[in-house]
């Protein structure tokens, strides 16, 4: 062999350990379900029962995830679309509304800290009250 | 029609070769049908002079075509921003997607057969005789109905591209349980589809370089040649099944593995959305080695003559240790991402 070839496995070897160091330390955090850009207003954030946490762009893509790991999942922090707070998400008001927070996956799914806002969205974009999808039944 | 720095230059280069196309594919015709097996040195000249000019525009059109195929890919991803609800180049590939599907088809095919042809006339080129010339004109004719169909369609698709709809994000076609991509592989290997294409994906890999590394090796000239034969058959035949073997693997493991997305089977977001930076030199390696090893096949094919013997021998042999090297070191990537993600 070579040694041009052994120094281009060389040079191939440093571009992958430079791919792994960029995923592991430079790369800002993506939804865990499809890779997205996060929107704070729309972030939901699971923490597990290892005190790790995994960040989703959406309703839809935390649903999605928490369908597949529930039994992993110790609660889960949703945020309040309008003052930007983290709430627990049985403490929040979910509203399904006309209205798309994200046109990648048509999540319809808002969420509220108080009552009054949620009833006030789901007035002004023709949506329902829905139930918390991160609910386990006991 | 989307106005960016992307659609201009592939504008650009699909009309530069569009018109070179058309007239490399009249002249070869014309030159095809001027052959003959007895004619005056003066004659003899001007046929010379011209078929220098026929394969200088050959160089030239078909270097910007084979360039065309990554640029394509740059392309649609430039269009991620302006598609609504598109999150990859897959939201892209919704609009026009028979148009884009055909050019996802076409553009590998080109470049492997350009690449086909540039070798063989490099071969041709290195003997003073030019034993190869009329094979080599008949490959053009058709390399040129390859280069023309796919610069239209890139003029095409460019010019009717509006991001008018709305479209859906990839993970309602890659993510659900009856995608392609999982359905084939566990109506082939059952249920636990995942460890079989795991352990397949490294196994024909590794048996793959393993025969392209035995005919680099000392040993090789003192084998039979009807040994020689069932190595060079067997190693093609190992590299078309490698083929749907590492795309499904990549599908199925190896993007969601290295994306971190476990039940994210994108492929467009494996290549292009920036979670993996080096997503598309894995990719691109292996295609070079494959395409390599078909490479040598079509010189084993057209450059069949003894005065050009040595030249082609010479020249595969340059092309396998090219294949070895992408296929090895495809194979180190992903198995440094595997171990240290």
């Amino acid at each position: 062999m070579t040694k041009k070839f052994w120094i281009g496995l060389i040079i191939i070897l440093i571009v992958a350990f430079m791919g792994v160091m960029y995923q592991k330390y430079v790369k800002s955090p993506r939804c865990a379900f499809e890779g997205s850009a996060i929107t704070p207003i729309f972030e939901v954030d699971m923490v597990l029962k290892d005190k790790s946490t995994q960040k989703f762009c959406s309703i839809y893509c935390a649903t999605q995830w928490f369908k597949k790991n529930a039994k992993s999942v110790d609660h889960v922090l949703v945020t309040d679309e309008i003052r930007g707070n983290k709430i627990d998400s049985y403490m929040a008001y979910f509203v399904e509304s006309e209205l798309i927070t994200n046109e990648t996956n048509d999540n319809r799914i808002h969420v509220f800290q108080q009552r009054q806002d949620a009833l006030t969205h789901a007035e002004k974009f023709h949506g329902t009250m829905t139930d918390d999808p991160f609910a386990v039944d006991e | 029609m989307i106005v960016n720095i992307y659609t201009l230059i592939m504008l650009f280069v699909s009309f530069v070769s569009l018109s070179l196309g058309v007239y490399l594919f009249y002249s070869t015709l014309k030159m095809i049908y001027g052959f003959q097996k007895y004619i005056s040195t003066e004659t003899k000249s001007k046929f010379e002079q011209k078929g220098y000019l026929i394969f200088l525009v050959a160089c030239v059109a078909l270097s910007i075509r084979m360039l065309a195929w990554p640029w394509f890919y740059f392309m649609l991803q430039s269009f991620v921003s302006e598609v609504p609800g598109a999150m990859c180049m897959f939201g892209v590939t919704q609009i026009l997607p028979s148009t884009v599907t055909f050019l996802q088809i076409i553009k590998p095919i080109a470049f492997f057969i350009m690449g086909g042809w540039f070798l063989c006339y490099y071969v041709d080129k290195s003997i003073p005789a030019a034993p190869f010339a009329k094979r080599i004109l008949y490959l053009l004719l058709v390399v040129c109905g390859v280069l023309l169909t796919d610069s239209i369609t890139d003029i095409v698709y460019v010019f009717r591209m509006k991001p008018l709809m709305s479209v859906s994000c990839c993970a309602t076609f890659f993510d659900v349980p009856l995608r392609p991509s999982a359905m084939i592989p566990q109506a082939i290997l059952g249920s636990h589809f995942e460890k079989i294409l795991f352990v397949l994906y490294y196994v024909t890999n590794i048996i793959l370089i393993v025969l392209l590394f035995m005919t680099l090796s000392k040993k090789w000239q003192s084998l039979s040649p009807f040994l020689k034969k069932i190595i060079l058959y067997s190693r093609a035949a190992i590299g078309v099944v490698n083929i749907p073997v590492v795309i499904f693997s990549f599908f199925e493991i190896f993007a969601p593995k290295i994306m971190k997305l476990p039940y994210h089977h994108c492929i467009y977001c494996f290549m292009g959305n920036g979670a993996v930076p080096d997503a598309p030199i894995i990719l691109g390696l292996f295609v070079m080695g494959t395409f390599a090893i078909g490479w040598m096949g079509i010189l084993r094919l057209i450059c069949k003559h003894d005065e050009a013997q040595t030249v082609t021998e010479r020249l595969i042999l340059k092309v396998n240790n090219f294949s070895a090297f992408c296929m090895l070191a495809s194979l180190i990537m992903v198995t440094v991402h595997l171990i240290f993600s």
